[in-house]
């Protein structure tokens, strides 16, 4: 749907991206990750079309701007405003007819939970409620591209759940969504693509499925520290590690699981736990931040 | 796109009409009635209404454009922007907001200084709009130009250097042009450059001896519908002329509001958080 390429931007002597490429496809949900100041809210301002890059290309695919749905991170609103005015203004600025405007109006308050507080003044909201207010104003009119910059931040346990919930539907309703968050888990949950930004640049692009099921590894857990025998499970395979009482196996070593097994029951052991993982998002984001 | 800039600029005057600044214009504006149409005075005749009141709006509606710009310079407009076809239509509903806002105030003051004031016939009535609307439209744009809201880099200071340059200009007497002549012919002759220092000597001597000031002439041509514009008022009537004045003004709002509009297209927005 949107194609960046070679995109650079500078604030004064501050490099926000560098030579940044990504391809956000139709349909799809990019989880962009990175620590403060990575350059995810100035990519988004790039898309969204507030910012222009100082060097390289944003274009849509197909040759024409989809529609754009924008929820910045800030919870800045016109605080006078009653909560209905304000998404009643949007949907006018969204090109909705006048006699359509109440229901869209209304289908947007009932999707992020908001009907009883329609004729809330704004600026009496609390920051949850504010969060499912810029939520609300970004689904308006169907954009088909979504732009949410920590659509969860400040939401409780279950605001986030329902906030999670609410991100699928619009992903199986077909809308494609870029979305920041610090939350791991949430973009485990609701992502398609996983980008991660570090000073500017992308670290790692992947698919979520990819990311995830790449590096699987078995974990063996004795009962007590394995030294008498490290080196001798080691000499088995390159890519066993031995730390403490967990031993550690990778790639073809997962293969010797039984071997492994055997010589730790051979060496008087108790074997604990044994368990198949993966690689966690935490560990592929700390990875690729370091 | 009617519809979008009308919602915006609805907006924008509720935002500002129902705010502390919009009851300080309010106080201004009477306090500028009280002082100038004192209603326990003599009336004032005809030319002074129209003339002091056009002078308001213009005065006012800058001060109201910086207002309105700053509002809407404000990070809360994003999700807005985003979702307009054309950044063309936030820049036309800040600038037609700032009018209807002071044409509010500015009809206000009219009401309230006919108390006791001119008996206008529907001629005079008929020569309000073109002589109140037009500076008002020239000096919005112009606010929109010294906003940061515009700005790009140093865009704000090569339009109002310009004008400070034309006014500068406009300003300029024959004795001082000519004194100045003398001083670069004197440097052009030390230079070596005969022919260049007796051209100017010339042109001194011939700025000297004539009363018609040709350099003050052509740098106030751009100044000639605002002087057209108050001679027709404080004469009473329009020469054929001087009633082109109104339209030469708009001509130059709409080019510095096309200069405004591609600034503001071209720029990065970087709202006020």
């Amino acid at each position: 749907m949107i194609e960046i390429r070679n995109v650079s931007k500078q604030f004064f002597s501050l490099k926000a991206l560098d030579n940044v490429n990504i391809q956000v496809g139709r349909g799809e949900v990019v989880g962009l990750l990175g620590p403060n100041g990575a350059g995810k809210t100035t990519l988004f301002k790039l898309i969204a079309g507030l910012l222009h890059p100082d060097s390289g290309q944003i274009r849509p695919s197909n040759g024409r701007w989809p529609a754009i749905g924008y929820k910045p991170d800030r919870l800045l609103f016109p605080n006078r405003l009653r909560i209905s005015t304000y998404l009643t203004m949007m949907a006018s600025l969204c090109g909705i007819p006048p006699e359509d405007q109440e229901k869209a109006v209304f289908d947007a308050l009932v999707e992020v939970d908001l009907v009883s507080q329609a004729s809330k003044r704004i600026g009496d909201c609390s920051k949850g409620m504010r969060q499912r207010l810029g939520l609300a104003q970004a689904i308006m009119g169907n954009a088909p591209l979504l732009l949410l910059d920590e659509p969860s931040n400040g939401l409780d346990p279950n605001g986030q759940a329902e906030m999670q919930a609410l991100i699928k539907k619009l992903h199986a309703a077909g809308r494609t969504i870029v979305i920041s968050s610090h939350q791991l888990e949430e973009i485990t949950a609701v992502c398609t693509q996983l980008i991660i930004l570090n000073n500017g640049q992308v670290h790692y692009q992947n698919s979520m499925v990819e990311a995830l099921t790449i590096s699987p590894h078995t974990i063996i857990q004795a009962d007590r520290d394995l030294a008498e025998i490290a080196d001798l499970v080691r000499a088995q395979h390159p890519e066993i590690r031995v730390e403490g009482n967990k031993i550690q196996l990778r790639g073809e070593a997962m293969k010797l699981r039984r071997e492994i097994l055997a010589l730790l029951l051979q060496a008087q052991y108790d074997v604990l736990h044994v368990e198949q993982k993966h690689v966690t998002l935490a560990e592929i984001y700390a990875r690729a931040v370091r | 796109m009617i519809q979008r800039i009308s919602v915006l600029t609805r907006y924008f005057i509720q935002s500002l009409l129902f705010s502390l600044t919009g009851l300080f214009y309010l106080l201004l504006m009477l306090a500028f009635w009280f002082v100038l149409f004192n209603p326990q005075q003599q009336t004032p005749d005809v030319a002074y209404y129209q003339l002091l009141i056009g002078a308001f709006g213009a005065g006012l509606v800058f001060l109201v454009t910086l207002s309105m710009a700053a509002r809407a310079n404000d990070a809360q407009h994003y999700p807005f922007v985003v979702r307009l076809k054309s950044r063309v239509e936030f820049v036309t509903a800040v600038l037609l907001s700032s009018i209807l806002v002071t044409l509010f105030y500015q009809l206000l003051l009219a009401i309230l200084a006919l108390l006791n004031g001119p008996s206008l016939t529907l001629g005079h009535l008929l020569e309000i709009p073109p002589i109140w609307l037009a500076p008002m439209m020239m000096t919005a744009v112009l606010a929109l130009h010294a906003s940061d809201f515009i700005t790009i880099g140093w865009s704000r200071i090569y339009v109002f250097g310009i004008l400070a340059i034309l006014l500068f200009g406009q300003g300029l007497q024959n004795d001082s042009l000519a004194r100045f002549a003398t001083g670069l012919s004197r440097y052009a002759i030390n230079q070596g450059w005969v022919q260049i220092s007796t051209n100017l000597d010339n042109y001194a001597n011939t700025l000297a001896q004539t009363n018609e000031n040709i350099i003050s002439r052509l740098f106030g041509f751009v100044f000639w519908p605002f002087e057209a514009l108050a001679d027709g008022i404080t004469n009473g009537y329009f020469t054929a002329n001087q009633a082109l004045a109104p339209a030469i003004l708009l001509l130059y709002a709409i080019v510095l509001f096309l200069l405004a509009v591609d600034l503001f297209a071209n720029k990065d927005l970087e709202f006020t958080e």
